[in-house]
């Protein structure tokens, strides 16, 4: 029967060490692909995100309206969703100053809404080994989610304050932040199916905070090159 | 007497509780017969247990520039010029109690704008969450959001005097007899009448104002200009706002739609394609390693 | 209502508030019934909608009234008389007036005599020296034989009332009006149509007035003007028709039948006058004759003064009023000059209460109640350097009042150092109307009992009780210590229930008066008609041999054997014109319209048999309350049973500034009189002459001013309400739109109003309501504020300026009524 030391005793699992402040570096067989800043930035996102969801879901149709009661009913989410959304705002604001400049799109990754969306949902090639640390599809979601969130923090707060604008902005505050919302919505359920089941050794990324050179070879091979300095066709 | 409901806001599935019927009933205005005096303004208040609201002159007899969440009832004076001479036009501003209610429509939380099987459209402070949804979707600006309760008001028609067989408190202080309360028929009746009279005596545009475009109102008023009731500050063919019916009957349900249709069809696509990198059956299973 | 005294006979609204739902045509002019009296107003509109009626607003303003009239006619302020004066001519060149009426019912066939006549602006008989006119000038021609009144019946003769009245209003022509009066001549034209389709039996409308004609230097002429078209149109006595005079507050017809004046005594008999000694020269001079004293087609009611007089004393002094000491006469105060409020103070301002003669000091205290002079008098600096001077106030008041702090008024008002003032100011807390119990005399003469609603709160007493422990303090004070004239103290009789608060409803059953011994039928002698303490049940009860007792004759039936009738609330409405005979008392007899016998024809059929006052069914007169001896045939007396000559007046020898109206200018004139430039205001006005009474010029004060009332506040105390303060939160100027757009004024700017009296600021309310007018060929602006505000608010902040800071103390000859509304004015902006 062998002894495990106490959990303070054994030495920090190196990756998660370095994943502390460094991203884009290879620890052993595993590649640190975000620091811990941003995935505590992301979970924030997440989290104000999904407070706003359920705060906010049970107003926009009685369809949904049991996600009250998580938070002792339709008038604490109708106080708490504002505060929310403009923390969710914030937040998002955050990541984007963070991963702006990984987010820069390359003149070879147009199209990707459209053509190379559906190419990749197929799981086909798309841009081949040049794929870096995030593929088109990701930077167009970065900045779709950016714009959104900008657009719902601008009809929510009409909405917040609805005698300071004229009617008819108004009723497109409304359409906007519903619309915004729902394509949202629509991204995000995508968002997170691929960051879990769909592409297994993802969400590790956003916990662990590494990937694996499999996982990198196989999705960004561009990016895996970058940092193990190896052809990611090699296997 | 307790009211029955015919609509309730946010309501999935049928609202109306109704077994017995119930007349619609109907304040007429008579702008022709109005002298401003407020009496209505200060009955409306000390009813309902309002205000008072701190103002001040600036130039108008107005005694606010809109309604307020303690104050329910508003006459509007306008000054304007015919080629007859001038007008000073009062208007009684209050909620009109739309047969088409669009704040009931915009609002989101079940039960806290009904509409009695009487007509009255109510706000319930109970369920109110104070969104001010009903706000933009009042085609008559009405609702009034208050910062002392974190509710909605508006005028209730007296729903309280009402349902004991009294009339509104507006209309029991009126002095000239401007203000009548009665069926709907009734007061359409009477309205009618006052315009044939007013036809006679010069005023060939006489009309009741009495919105199609929210399927009639509960507060109809008689305007000497009837063709023009943006004089009196009334919109000229108020309607649930397109936006707010967009947002209700469209998006939403199409909103609800896409999100249920996205979790279904990220399940398909994994169905049909399973995970990325991993062909073959083990694609589908779950206890690989991920790579 | 001195003018409709002089004319009717009595001094009140002819008809009633109800009865305006009966008119075809609504004047209302000199008044803003929707704004003042919205609550009667309703019968205005029930008169449009029932009958189709036309209501024709004219006002300087349009106003709230004007908002629902059927036609709305601008005038310049003040110069209504050019207006009325231009209808009557109007109805008398188109014939359309009620000829027949006329003939039976006024003066218009009766001659005046060779004294009387009219040059360039004065009626004949003017004394330069005392401003005064000698009446004697204006009476009747005597027929040679009878000596009695001469008269044409076809109104022919050229010394007729009516040649006369032709003649005088000839010079009123539709452009003359226009230029006096500012209104387009259109208008006018349009106007007159409208008024004059009532000059016969089938039509008949009424005219409606207020304030607005009786704050004028000229303001008892104006309404003799309304009351003499009325005649005209033979408006006057039937349903739907009559002189109304619309009172501003809800009891202040009540004050006046109370003797609310110096002037007179309870039911308007007169003060005593110094000449008048005994008894016997008082009613001599008090009793109306006829011309030739003797009987005429009139039952000169007024030749029951005597009984009337008689039961008063006894009323007062009881048992110590006895038929040897002429029932207490002596101790009556008898005046020897103007002790009308506004005399007092410039009395008290002066230091001297000067009068024929006698030299008196100023008076050193004073107790006001129900009343705030400090802002309902005019010329604001004047009042408050009056109430300095004095040792002691005493003010009954359920607010802190500006009157009771005078001393405390802003600098502006140029009241001396607080630290100077003499004054002991004792505030002493009062009920307001709906903590106790009580009557309210309406416009209608309708003594209606209120009871109260609530408790005084705090330490606040009723009025009466007040004055109950004031008067017996100060009788022990004259039964220990003895002073001046103490019968006059000591020989009032007292006798309530609780002497010290007095209960209102033993009150108001003295002021209807009993029967002091059993009262014999006149025929048959054996019968009682009343026995010893019962209730009187109508003046005719009424004796002048000291049997009877009676607080105000005119009150007389409000308080019978069968109880307060003043809390009658039947809405019983046998004859369906709207008079309730059974909803309270109305004075006098429970009538509901006076002088209804006019509303019948010589036979006494009804003018307009859908609105019959009263008619002869051959027997008696019935329907309302006959203004007639009831059994007396049709044509056995005149139709104005007040007037000795019996008929009503278009030409009055009564009144102080002449028998006939004519326009004058304001005392402050924005132009030269155009009719007569030598003679431009009223000559008989009553100015007065101390260096804070200055009266301001056009070259300095351009803008001619108007002051007003709001529906939202009444008088200076509902700033101390903060529901109505929410409603009209603070003083304003009105200023006509193309005026301030001249000037540069923006709608909620800050302006300054000055007069030649002071200066204050309010918030521009720029308007349409108001236009310039072209006046005697110049373009004339008229600007207005409402009163309301004052200096004192209690904790509400709702403070303001004293509207009559502005206002000039010029007034009407025959009530010293202050000119409140036509003054000039300059506008800066703030």
């Amino acid at each position: 029967m062998s002894t495990v030391a106490p959990p303070s005793r054994r030495p920090m699992d190196p990756a998660v060490l370095v994943a502390r402040d460094q991203e884009d570096v290879l620890v052993g067989n595993e590649i640190i692909r975000h620091k811990l800043s941003s995935r505590v930035l992301h979970w924030v996102v997440a989290v104000t995100f999904f407070g706003c969801v359920f705060t906010g879901m049970p107003i926009w149709t009685p369809v949904f309206g049991w996600m009250a009661h998580l938070f002792g009913g339709l008038t604490v989410c109708r106080v708490l969703h504002p505060w929310l959304g403009v923390a969710f705002f914030l937040s998002v604001l955050f990541e984007i100053f963070d991963w702006a400049s990984d987010m820069r799109f390359r003149s070879d990754e147009k199209g990707w809404w459209g053509p190379k969306l559906i190419r990749y949902m197929r799981w086909e090639e798309v841009d081949d080994e040049n794929v870096g640390k995030y593929n088109g599809g990701q930077k167009f979601f970065f900045w779709t989610a950016g714009l959104g969130a900008l657009g719902l923090l601008l009809s929510g707060l009409m909405m917040w304050f609805p005698q300071s604008f004229p009617k008819i902005l108004m009723q497109l505050a409304y359409l906007v932040h519903d619309a915004t919302f729902i394509l949202f919505m629509v991204a995000i359920i995508f968002h997170i199916y691929l960051g879990t089941v769909a592409e297994p050794g993802t969400f590790r990324s956003m916990t662990r905070g590494t990937v694996t050179r499999k996982w990198a070879r196989l999705h960004h091979p561009g990016w895996y090159r970058q940092v193990t300095g190896e052809d990611p066709r090699r296997p | 007497m307790s009211l029955d409901i015919r609509r309730s806001s946010a309501s999935v599935w049928g609202s109306a509780s109704g077994m017995r019927t119930a007349q619609v009933v109907s304040k007429y205005i008579d702008t022709t017969t109005c002298i401003g005096c407020k009496a209505c303004e200060v009955a409306c208040q000390e009813w309902n247990d309002l205000g008072p609201v701190a103002t001040e002159q600036v130039g108008t007899y107005q005694t606010l520039p809109t309604l307020h969440a303690e104050f329910w009832n508003l006459i509007r004076f306008n000054e304007r010029d015919f080629d007859g001479g001038l007008a000073w036009l009062m208007r009684k501003d209050q909620c009109m109690h739309c047969d088409e209610p669009g704040c009931l429509a915009a609002c989101p939380a079940p039960g806290a704008i009904v509409q009695y099987a009487n007509g009255i459209v109510d706000v319930n402070p109970d369920q109110c969450i104070g969104c001010k949804y009903c706000e933009t979707g009042c085609p008559f600006d009405v609702p009034r959001f208050s910062a002392t309760t974190g509710k909605m008001a508006k005028c209730t028609l007296c729903v309280d005097r009402v349902s004991v067989g009294l009339e509104p408190a507006c209309i029991k202080a009126c002095p000239t007899g401007c203000l009548h309360f009665g069926t709907k028929q009734d007061m359409l009746e009477l309205a009618k009448g006052r315009v044939q009279q007013l036809k006679g005596n010069g005023f060939a545009q006489a009309a009741v104002y009495d919105p199609q475009g929210v399927h009639g109102t509960s507060v109809i008023t008689v305007l000497a200009h009837g063709d023009h009731p943006e004089y009196y500050d009334l919109p000229v063919d108020p309607h649930v706002p397109w936006g707010v019916k967009l947002w209700k009957t469209i998006v939403r349900p199409l909103g609800a739609i896409a999100i249920f249709g996205a979790v279904i069809g990220a399940f398909g696509h994994y169905m049909n394609h399973g995970r990325k990198g991993v062909k073959g059956a083990d694609a589908h299973d779950a206890n690989l390693p991920d790579a | 209502m001195a003018s409709l005294a002089a004319t009717f006979g009595r001094g009140a609204m002819t008809n009633g508030w109800v009865d305006i739902k009966n008119a075809d045509v609504i004047l209302a002019m000199g008044g803003n019934p929707a704004e003042n009296h919205p609550c009667g107003f309703k019968w205005f509109i029930e008169a449009k909608k029932t009958r189709g009626a036309k209501l024709v607003a004219v006002d300087p303003r349009f106003t709230r009234t004007a908002a629902v009239a059927d036609l709305y006619s601008p005038i310049r302020a003040g110069s209504d008389i050019a207006y009325l004066l231009g209808i009557i001519r109007y109805a008398i060149e188109t014939g359309r007036f009620h000829k027949e009426y006329v003939q039976l019912f006024t003066n218009g066939p009766y001659l005046i005599g060779e004294k009387y006549g009219f040059d360039d602006g004065l009626f004949t008989g003017f004394d330069d020296a005392t401003k005064t006119y000698d009446k004697t000038n204006w009476g009747y021609e005597a027929d040679p034989k009878t000596k009695a009144y001469a008269v044409d019946k076809t109104m022919e003769n050229p010394r007729c009332v009516f040649q006369l009245l032709k003649k005088h209003v000839e010079r009123y022509t539709p452009e003359t009006v226009a230029r006096i009066c500012g209104t387009p001549k259109e208008t006018f034209l349009k106007v007159c149509e409208i008024v004059t389709s009532t000059g016969n039996a089938q039509r008949c409308g009424t005219i409606t007035y207020a304030l607005g004609w009786t704050q004028h230097s000229t303001g008892v002429q104006i309404i003799r003007a309304a009351a003499m078209l009325q005649l005209l149109l033979g408006n006057v006595g039937r349903p739907g028709g009559g002189v109304n005079a619309f009172r501003g507050h809800s009891n202040i017809q009540g004050a006046t039948d109370m003797a609310g004046t110096f002037e007179i005594l309870p039911g308007y008999l007169k003060t005593p006058a110094g000449p008048q000694q005994t008894l016997k020269d008082y009613l001599e001079a008090a009793t109306p004759t006829t011309l030739n004293k003797q009987a005429w087609a009139s039952m000169n009611y007024w030749q029951n003064y005597p009984k009337f007089m008689a039961s008063l004393l006894k009323a007062t002094y009881g048992k110590n009023a006895t038929k040897d000491n002429e029932f207490g006469y002596a101790w009556l105060p008898k005046v020897d000059g103007n002790y009308s409020w506004m005399y007092i103070y410039d009395d008290m301002y002066r230091g001297s209460s000067k009068r024929l003669g006698a030299d008196e000091p100023a008076p050193e205290g004073l107790i006001t109640f129900g009343m705030n002079p400090m802002g309902i008098g005019p010329n604001v600096p004047k009042m408050v350097n009056a109430l300095s001077k004095l040792k002691w106030l005493v003010v009954g008041e359920n607010y802190e009042i500006e009157t009771a702090t005078f001393w405390k008024a802003p600098k502006e008002y140029g009241g001396p150092d607080p630290s100077k003032i003499p004054t002991e100011v004792f505030q002493l807390p009062a009920s307001g109307f709906a903590e106790k119990d009580g009557t309210f005399t309406n416009s209608a003469r309708w003594l209606q009992w209120k009871w109260k609603a609530v408790d005084p709160p705090g330490n606040a007493k009723t009025d009466q009780e007040i004055l109950a422990r004031i008067f017996l303090a100060v009788r022990d004070l004259y039964k220990k210590e003895g002073g001046a004239l103490p019968e006059q103290v000591l020989n009032v009789t007292w006798s309530y229930s609780n002497p010290a608060a007095p209960d209102l409803g033993e009150v108001l059953k003295e002021i209807n008066g009993k029967a002091l011994v059993d009262i014999p039928d006149p025929k048959d002698k054996t019968k009682m008609i009343r026995t010893a303490g019962q209730q009187l049940e109508n003046f005719g009860q009424l004796q002048d041999d000291g049997s009877t007792a009676c607080g105000n004759w005119l009150h007389l039936g409000v308080y019978t054997e069968a109880g307060n009738n003043a809390q009658r609330r039947s809405t019983a409405d046998p004859t369906g014109l709207g008079m309730y005979p059974n909803w309270t008392f109305s004075w006098p007899a429970n009538r509901r319209i006076m002088y209804n016998r006019a509303s019948a024809d010589a036979e006494g059929k009804a003018w307009d048999p859908t609105r019959p006052g009263i008619v002869w069914n051959g027997e008696k007169w019935v329907g309302d309350v006959p203004d007639i001896k009831p059994d007396s045939p049709p044509g056995e007396y005149g139709a104005f049973i007040m007037n000795a000559e019996g008929v009503g007046r278009l030409f009055a020898a009564a009144l102080n500034d002449g028998p006939f109206p004519e326009h004058y200018e304001a005392v402050e004139a924005i132009i030269q009189n155009p009719l007569h430039p030598k003679v431009t205001s009223n000559p008989a006005t009553k100015k007065f002459s101390s260096d804070k009474d200055v009266y301001g010029k056009p070259d300095q004060f351009p803008l001619v001013c108007t002051t007003y009332r709001l529906t939202e506040h009444y008088h200076y105390w509902t700033k101390h309400t903060e529901v109505l303060n929410q409603l009209q939160p603070g003083f304003f100027v009105e200023i006509p739109e193309a005026y301030a757009q001249k000037q540069g004024i923006a709608n909620g700017s800050k302006v300054r109003v000055t007069s030649a009296r002071g200066s204050i600021e309010g918030v521009a309310m720029v308007t349409k309501r108001l236009r310039p007018l072209q006046v005697d060929g110049k373009e004339l602006i008229q600007i207005g504020f409402p009163i309301h505000w004052g200096y004192s608010a209690g904790d509400t902040g709702h403070t303001g300026p004293l509207a009559n800071f502005l206002t000039p103390s010029a007034m009407d000859p025959n009530t010293w009524t202050p000119e409140f509304k036509t003054f000039l004015v300059k506008l800066e902006k703030a």
